[in-house]
C-alpha cells in the first residue's frame, strides 16, 4: 500500500505537467515520466510482466516517438498558446469536470470491497505464454496482422503519398512559409 | 481507503487529465499525449481489478492490457505518421489551421 500511496501523487503530478506545460517538448518528456511511473506502479503491485512491457513499449517506443515527432515538426507559438489558454481551459473544464464527477460518484456508490488476499495472484511467464498461444492465439495473430499493416501504412504515410508533392503547401493560403 | 479504491481514483483522475489535454491542446501531437494518458488510465483499471479482485487463473486483466498496449503502439505510430504527412503540406501541427474543408 505504501508504494501505491507514494507513486499515485507522483503520477498525477507528472500527468498534470504533461497536460499543462506550454512547451511541447517539456510536455512530451513529462508524458515519458508519467508512463515510467505507471510502469513502476505495475511492478510495485506485483504485475511484473506488464510493468516491463509498459517500460519497453510505452517509455522506450511511444514516448520517444512522440519526442522525435516534436523535434522534426515545428511546435506552435507558445505565447499564442498561453494567451488562448483561459478560453480553451474553460471549455475543457466544462466537459471534463462532469466526467470526473460521474466517475467519482460511481466509484463511491460501487464501494470497492477490501481485497481478500494481500499476495499478488501468481502470473508466471510460463502461464502468460500458455494463455497467449492457446486461448488467445487468434487474438495474437490478429494483432500481428494489425501491426504489420500499421508498419506498412506508417512507412507509406511518412514517405508521402504519390500524386501529392510534399514541397507544395495547401492551396488554402494559410500555410506558414517553410 | 483500500488499494483498489486508490487505484480506481488514480485512473479516474488520470483519464480526466487526458480528456482535458485532448480538449484544450491545439498541437496535434499533444492531443496524442492526452489519448495516451486516457489509454493508460484504462490499463490501470484492468490491472487493479486483476490484482485486487477475485482470483483469476485465466489472467484476463493482464491479457487485456497486453493487447491494449499493442493497439496503443499501433495507434501512436499511425497517428504520428498522419501528423507528419499533414506537417509536410501545411508546415504546422496546429489543428486550428487545418480548415481547408471549412464551408
Amino acid at each position: 500500500m505504501l508504494p501505491l500511496l507514494i507513486l499515485s501523487p507522483l503520477i498525477l503530478l507528472a500527468a498534470l505537467g504533461a497536460v499543462w506545460k506550454a512547451r511541447p517538448v517539456h510536455a512530451a518528456l513529462l508524458l515519458a515520466l508519467t508512463l515510467a511511473l505507471i510502469a513502476l506502479l505495475y511492478l510495485a503491485i506485483g504485475a511484473y510482466f506488464i510493468g516491463l512491457v509498459q517500460f519497453m513499449v510505452y517509455v522506450g517506443a511511444v514516448a520517444i516517438l512522440i519526442v522525435f515527432s516534436l523535434l522534426i515538426t515545428r511546435p506552435g507559438d507558445e505565447a499564442e498558446e498561453i494567451s488562448r489558454r483561459p478560453s480553451s481551459l474553460l471549455t475543457g473544464l466544462i466537459c471534463t469536470v462532469p466526467v470526473l464527477a460521474v466517475l467519482f460518484i460511481s466509484l463511491i456508490r460501487a464501494n470497492p470491497p477490501e481485497p481478500a488476499a494481500s499476495d499478488a495472484p501468481s502470473a508466471t511467464l510460463q502461464q502468460f505464454g500458455e494463455k497467449l498461444f492457446t486461448t488467445h492465439a487468434p487474438v495474437v495473430i490478429t494483432v500481428g496482422v494489425l501491426l504489420t499493416a500499421v508498419l506498412i501504412g506508417a512507412a507509406l504515410f511518412a514517405r508521402g503519398v504519390q500524386g501529392i508533392s510534399s514541397s507544395e503547401p495547401f492551396e488554402s493560403g494559410k500555410s506558414l512559409p517553410p | 481507503m483500500t488499494p483498489l479504491a486508490t487505484l480506481l481514483t488514480l485512473s479516474s483522475v488520470l483519464f480526466s487529465l487526458g480528456l482535458l489535454a485532448v480538449l484544450t491542446r491545439r498541437n496535434a501531437i499533444l492531443i496524442l499525449v492526452g489519448i495516451e494518458l486516457m489509454l493508460n488510465a484504462a490499463n490501470i483499471n484492468f490491472i487493479a481489478f486483476w490484482r485486487y479482485g477475485p482470483p483469476d487463473p485465466d489472467l484476463t486483466g493482464p491479457m487485456f492490457v497486453l493487447f491494449s498496449i499493442a493497439i496503443a503502439a499501433a495507434e501512436a505510430a499511425v497517428g504520428l505518421a498522419i501528423i507528419l504527412m499533414v506537417f509536410r503540406h501545411t508546415r504546422s501541427t496546429d489543428l486550428n489551421r487545418l480548415d481547408s474543408l471549412h464551408g
